[in-house]
């Protein structure tokens, strides 16, 4: 066994890190501020070739595997701990391995060198309103008719709506293809939003990870050509929970990067920090509380890394079965997100009054971790549902 | 245009602390990196190259990690060396590598920024016989001749001089690129030789670094008054 990762791999944590360091961190606060992420901050993403980042070359992405892919979410999330670069990073390097494994070639030679340039946004469009979390009773439609695919319906808390309706964009999006059939009725399919007539949207306005948009699409008779439809018909439950899997290690690793770079933050501060004759980091209470959340950190951080880890044996060496990656999968996402929100609340509250105010940047970064406790790429009583149905078998899903 | 571009490996100065009692900085876990000013040499080689063809080669004074970064920037191959001794001990070493290799044109950062000698580019160039032009904030090759803009403490210098040459830069000359994955990933399929060439004997041995001591005069002003009157005789 070894825990190391490979020189080409610490060599790119470094060149992120320096990137992230350069251009995006500088922009942290506007970006949290102003509740958008500069266009220019993109634009350089794409020169530095990190957004979809798992595309292959051919269209214009670094075919990254999925450890690599942690490795510069975790940077991302680092540099901009609201989380919301993160997360137009993470979206797009989960779901275009998916769109680049199940769409069309005319779809991917159309739409994927787009959005590795970043001019477009790719997201995914799951949840509706009467929940997210119960994929099977989606009802959202799509129909044939003729050449066409007609969808009806409203996706919401959707990631990226407004970047995707103002640069251009779609998502790919879960619909139901047979009314008869549960889970087994449900199809995936590239929906466009940029001036598509039938598309209406609202942007929601969040308590965190603001600089990128959250909202609603309302779906009305929208014509799709039909190389849009992504793998098979009906088939588009089981490519779904696939691209969850690869979406939320990315996630989780997100989580870590932000409490990873708000745990240094706080143990300088601890240093440095004076009281009762001297430094916070002396006291033996806030020392436990340190070790405790390294610990944490750390152990979420195995869970992140083992689970990108065996996403690519999978994808590379058909090592793995899918009972085993869903397992590693949902313990990184459950694990990360509540230990990323613990540690930076820890870290805030050492701050004191300070840790309080938005110049010490840390409240930011809970408020974006929390959209991963609430429930974005699946909730964490889910991930638990799907632990259990591994462990216990199927028969005993409660669901 | 063959380039060869002369690289450092430091210890990454902004994580280095200093032990209390000894004074003496601690290196055990620090992040070691490529010297800030030999980046922008071995960025101004690659833009040289891309412009004018030909090759760039990175000699490292370092590690396979910094060869490799290095090659990820843009070199074409890279040579590690050891060079545990003083600036003319360096020197010395890098003639004889380069004295086997073929070349139009040696690029140096000004100074490494962990000794600031400012010595390895002119000490090079003199071992070797060749032209030096220093402190380069702008280059320009036509016909065989180099034409260098220096930045000095309070004027720019146009200077030329006929190829081969070596010329240090400065910070100003460019802003070194950030290998991406794909240029990470290319560079694992270029060379790495390794060499050990005879340690020189020393000139000059470094028997110890101590940190200097910066204490607070802790001097507690009565009123803003007071105040006034410390900061107009600072000013003066």
């Amino acid at each position: 066994m070894d825990f190391s990762f490979t020189e080409e791999q610490e060599l790119f944590r470094k060149s992120v890190r320096e990137f992230c360091e350069k251009k995006i961190a500088p922009k942290a606060n506007e970006i949290d501020e102003k509740g958008e992420i500069p266009r220019e901050v993109v634009e350089d993403m794409a020169s530095f070739g990190i957004l979809g980042i798992t595309i292959p070359q051919e269209y214009g992405g670094s075919g990254a595997d999925f450890i690599t892919a942690a490795i510069a979410t975790e940077e991302i999330a680092r540099a901009d701990i609201s989380m919301a670069t993160a997360v137009y990073y993470l979206v797009e390097a989960g779901w275009g391995f998916l769109m680049d494994r199940y769409g069309s070639k005319k779809a991917k030679e159309e739409l994927l060198p787009d959005v590795t340039k970043g001019k477009t946004f790719l997201g995914i469009a799951s949840t509706e309103a009467a929940g997210g979390s119960d994929v099977a009773a989606i009802s959202t439609t799509m129909t044939k008719e003729g050449e066409k695919l007609v969808v009806n319906g409203s996706k919401t808390f959707i990631s990226g709506v407004r970047e995707a309706t103002k640069y251009g964009g779609g998502y790919v999006t879960v619909v139901k293809t047979s009314q008869e059939l549960a889970h087994k009725g449900l199809s995936l399919c590239y929906l466009p939003v940029k001036d598509i007539p039938g598309i209406t949207t609202n942007i929601f306005k969040q308590m965190g990870r603001e600089g990128i948009s959250t909202g609603a699409i309302i779906i009305k008779n929208v014509e799709i050509p039909s190389h849009y439809l992504i793998g098979d018909w009906n088939k588009g439950f089981y490519y779904a929970m696939e691209g969850f899997n690869c979406a939320r290690p990315l996630v989780a690793a997100a989580c870590i990067g932000a409490a990873g770079k708000a745990l240094e933050a706080g143990i300088e501060y601890l240093k440095e920090r004076q009281a009762f004759g001297s430094p916070l980091a002396k006291f033996e209470g806030i020392q436990f509380q340190v070790a405790e959340a390294y610990a944490k950190l750390e152990s979420a951080r195995l869970l992140v890394y083992k689970a990108a880890w065996m996403l690519d044996q999978m994808y590379t060496k058909k090592r793995f079965r899918h009972k085993e990656i869903n397992k590693a999968v949902a313990s990184a996402k459950l694990i990360a997100p509540t230990v990323a929100f613990d540690i930076i609340k820890d870290v805030l509250i050492w701050h004191g009054a300070y840790g309080y105010t938005k110049e010490a940047g840390l409240e930011k970064g809970l408020r974006g971790v929390a959209s991963y406790i609430m429930g974005a790429e699946g909730a964490q009583n889910i991930m638990k549902l799907i632990i259990g149905r591994e462990l216990l078998g199927k028969e005993f899903a409660p669901y | 245009m063959d380039i060869i571009v002369c690289i450092k490996q430091i210890y990454d100065l902004g994580q280095i602390k200093v032990d209390t009692a000894s004074k003496s900085p601690i290196t055990e876990g620090v992040a070691r990196k490529i010297s800030d000013f030999d980046k922008n040499a071995l960025e101004e080689a690659v833009r040289i190259r891309e412009k004018h063809g030909g090759t760039v080669s990175a000699l490292i004074g370092g590690t396979k990690e910094a060869a490799k970064e290095a090659l990820a920037m843009g070199a074409d191959e890279a040579v590690i060396y050891s060079a545990d001794t003083d600036s003319l001990g360096t020197a010395t070493i890098l003639a004889e590598i380069i004295h086997k290799m073929k070349y139009d044109l040696i690029l140096c950062g000004e100074a490494s920024i962990d000794e600031f000698s400012f010595q390895i580019g002119p000490r090079l160039a003199q071992a070797i016989g060749i032209p030096v032009l220093t402190y380069a904030r702008k280059i320009e090759l036509n016909d065989g001749e180099i034409v260098v803009e220096r930045g000095l403490e309070n004027r720019y210098e146009l200077t030329k001089a006929e190829l081969p040459a070596l010329v240090t830069v400065t910070k100003e000359i460019n802003e070194p690129r950030i290998p991406t994955l794909l240029q990470i990933l290319g560079a694992s399929k270029k060379k790495i030789t390794e060499i050990s060439p005879p340690k020189p004997e020393a000139g000059i041995e470094t028997l110890s670094i101590t940190a200097i001591e910066m204490n607070r005069k802790e001097i507690i002003l009565k009123d803003t008054e007071e105040l006034a009157k410390v900061i107009l005789s600072a000013s003066k």
